[in-house]
């Protein structure tokens, strides 16, 4: 395994602008994770299938719109819809998974929930499979606007946006990076400002005293999911339009990142995902370009280990204090 | 406690005995008896014969698999609907590639099938030594459309169970290599293995033969099936890197790569191996590609094309249909007096002979009887030149040689 012994600036610079993309979109499906945890003390292992139906979802979109080698609108309100269709999908997808196969649960014991999780996952895995095949699909984001897709030019996707010591940020790239921040922000806001964000707050302190106070809770949960897996759509159409390519099995390992990032962040913590997420897009990326393939996952998942054994709680997350 | 105890230990009972009964009545599994009880037992054959079909139809690697299962189902369709008299019928288990457990449960499906009497598959050199074992206590011939690993005839341990319709990883290794520098003239290379034991075997061949011929090697790694963004091992190959041999399988991982590539203004030439043969998925131009001199004109092609490939050509599960071919007329032969036992079917396997003209893999098909050079028994006898194509600007696959 050849180590690059002297400092390279454009590897770093080229590793770490893949690094904040990754990150970006673990930070969405992290911050699913992480906001079901907060309310429910739940896994919802099937989050990264609904990150999956997302993606899709906007491959639909794509497909009844002309494809992408030949979309019959322009590339950005063709791109606009492909986020709404998915966002809206996932998010309705994450109430009906919230309405019957957690909600009938929530008073059972912790691990029932938790297997149905990992159940819903499955499902959705294998009807993805049985509705869409085996097959990867392709939004073909490297040529979707070119004007000679056939010739395998590159469309305005991947145009440069500006150079950093000969390292291309692609329009896409910029787009992932803006529309995650945004997503995160709008989130912060809404659970900061409004109604329905105090809501949420209160119902994550103390289910029993938020519906005693008045606070439909059942809503505030559905709620909860629908945003969660809002995120996880739009995360899901970015992956398409980053990596081009979307398929059944997709949402397992991003889940599993995603989870890995809410946990070394500190699950039920907003601002800790979006840390979570990048702090794992930055060292896989690091540790595939410095170290080699063999060594990313194991990076990732060295990472969590090391964060939960020096800080359970992860590294924004706060401790809970348990009434004995 | 104890009343309720009472009908759930009698319906356990009532369900062992029946189990018991079931088991040593019908003689229906095959699992039970002595391989030598299995190799002579004696099936009726009847109007339908039964083929086994061993493929990862679901998980990371289902785009290939399902190819497969495709291709050899086709061959059943296209049988059933030529023969009147005798029709077949396929069993299929879904192997779930990379896990070598499912694989090795299959496998025992298969065996303990008394109506099986041979397989197609399994598809990756792994799930091959896995259930080299179940297979061979079933004493059932299977034939592999995708394992290339060297080492599976060459052993000497499937001897006269396992045969493939590919050829290996050193009579494909040294293609690559002579192409890349003889006529490539290419001399700092990168090989990125995919982490499988096809891949790293196919990689270790051209490695080791481009560096005897003085060629600049760099070795990267990296999990095709899990990796999603290829962009950091996009970074790693150096920008004077004139080409990088890419032995994956799965085409759609293999088109990220050279766009991660591309977008870094890397220009090396790709050069994948027979498992990136996907003119539907991999195409970016100037690559090549490795692959069997098919007739990619052939009537069997189209109309799988139109049929069961709903437009794509699917050729990587092409030689599938070749092994169900194989498999398919040793069965038809053993049935010819009504019974066969897989002993026969095996037997029958062992003396294919299929014209260059019936074989849809553009060379004829024997299998070779005793050791020889890198083929062993259960190889191919005749290891036609693997073709090089070339894409073009249009993604197109030309024959350069």
């Amino acid at each position: 395994m050849p180590l690059p012994l002297a400092f390279n600036a454009e590897l770093f610079i080229q590793l770490l602008v893949n690094g904040v993309t990754l990150g970006s979109l673990y930070a969405l499906i992290a911050l699913g994770y992480s906001m079901v945890y907060g309310i429910l003390k739940l896994l919802n292992f099937a989050h990264g299938d609904v990150y999956m139906i997302g993606a899709f979802v906007g491959y639909g979109v794509l497909t009844l719109l002309g494809g992408p080698l030949s979309p019959n609108i322009a590339i950005a309100p063709l791109i606009v819809l492909m986020f709404l269709a998915a966002m809206v999908t996932s998010g309705l997808l994450g109430v009906v998974i919230e309405r019957f196969a957690y909600r009938p649960l929530r008073d059972a014991p912790r691990i029932a929930p938790l297997i149905s999780a990992l159940g819903v996952s499955f499902f959705l895995q294998n009807s993805a499979l049985l509705l869409f095949g085996s097959q990867f699909r392709s939004y073909d984001s490297f040529v979707l606007g070119s004007e000679n897709p056939e010739f395998f030019e590159p469309g305005p996707l991947t145009d440069p946006v500006f150079v950093i010591r000969n390292v291309n940020v692609q329009l896409i790239q910029v787009i992932v990076l803006a529309t995650t921040v945004g997503l995160m922000v709008a989130l912060t806001l809404l659970v900061a400002k409004t109604q329905i964000g105090k809501a949420m707050r209160a119902t994550s302190y103390d289910r029993e005293a938020a519906a005693m106070m008045g606070i439909n809770t059942d809503r505030v949960i559905a709620s909860t999911f629908f945003i969660g897996s809002v995120l996880a759509g739009a995360a899901g159409v970015m992956f398409g339009l980053l990596f081009s390519q979307v398929f059944h099995f997709m949402g397992f390992l991003a889940g599993l990142k995603g989870f890995t990032a809410a946990v070394v962040g500190g699950i039920g913590s907003i601002p800790g995902a979006m840390l979570g997420g990048l702090l794992v897009g930055l060292a896989e990326s690091f540790a595939a370009g410095y170290l080699g393939g063999r060594w990313s996952d194991l990076t990732v998942f060295g990472i969590l280990i090391f964060v939960l054994l020096v800080r359970p709680s992860g590294l924004l997350g706060t401790r809970a204090i348990h009434k004995v | 406690m104890r009343k309720g105890l009472i009908p759930i230990l009698s319906a356990l009972t009532a369900l062992t005995a029946l189990a018991v009964a079931t088991g040593t009545a019908g003689g229906s599994t095959t699992a039970a008896q002595s391989p030598s009880a299995t190799d002579r037992a004696l099936i009726t054959c009847g109007r339908t014969r039964t083929i086994g079909i061993a493929a990862p139809i679901t998980g990371p690697a289902a785009s290939i698999g399902s190819q497969q299962g495709r291709w050899a189902r086709y061959w059943v369709t296209r049988y059933n609907r030529s023969h009147r008299r005798t029709k077949f019928r396929a069993v299929v288990g879904d192997t779930q590639l990379p896990d070598t457990a499912q694989a090795i449960q299959v496998a025992e499906r298969l065996a303990s099938n008394s109506q099986v009497l041979g397989v197609v598959g399994p598809a990756g050199s792994q799930e091959v030594q896995v259930s080299t074992a179940p297979f061979k206590n079933g004493r059932l011939g299977f034939v592999s459309g995708s394992a290339t690993r060297t080492s599976l005839t060459t052993d000497g341990t499937r001897r006269g169970f396992f045969f493939r319709v590919v050829p290996n990883d050193d009579q494909q290794g040294p293609r690559v290599a002579n192409y890349i520098r003889g006529t490539l003239r290419h001399t700092r290379v990168a090989i990125v293995d995919a982490q499988n034991s096809y891949s790293t075997g196919l990689s270790d061949t051209v490695q080791r033969l481009l560096r005897a011929r003085g060629v600049n090697v760099q070795r990267e790694s990296v999990n095709e099936a899990d990796t999603t963004d290829f962009s950091s091992l996009a970074a790693r190959i150096p920008a004077n890197t004139q080409s990088v041999y890419i032995p994956w399988q799965l085409a759609p991982k293999a088109q990220l790569f050279g766009q991660a590539l591309r977008s870094q203004g890397k220009r090396a030439v790709l050069f994948g191996s027979d498992g990136l043969f996907d003119p539907d998925n991999f195409k970016i131009p100037g690559s090549y590609v490795s692959f069997f001199p098919i007739n990619l004109r052939s009537p069997i092609i189209a109309a799988y094309r139109r049929g069961p490939g709903r437009g794509k050509s699917e050729l990587f599960g092409l030689p599938s249909y070749q092994a169900a071919d194989v498999v398919g007329r040793a069965i038809d032969r053993a049935c010819a007096n009504g019974t066969a036992t897989r002993a026969e079917v095996r037997r029958f396997i062992n003396q294919t002979n299929i014209t260059q003209r019936q074989s849809l893999l553009g060379f004829r098909i024997r299998f070779v009887q005793r050791r020889r050079g890198v083929l062993g028994p259960g190889d191919m006898a005749t290891p036609a030149n693997f073709g090089i194509y070339r894409i073009n600007n249009r993604g197109v696959y030309l024959r350069v040689s």
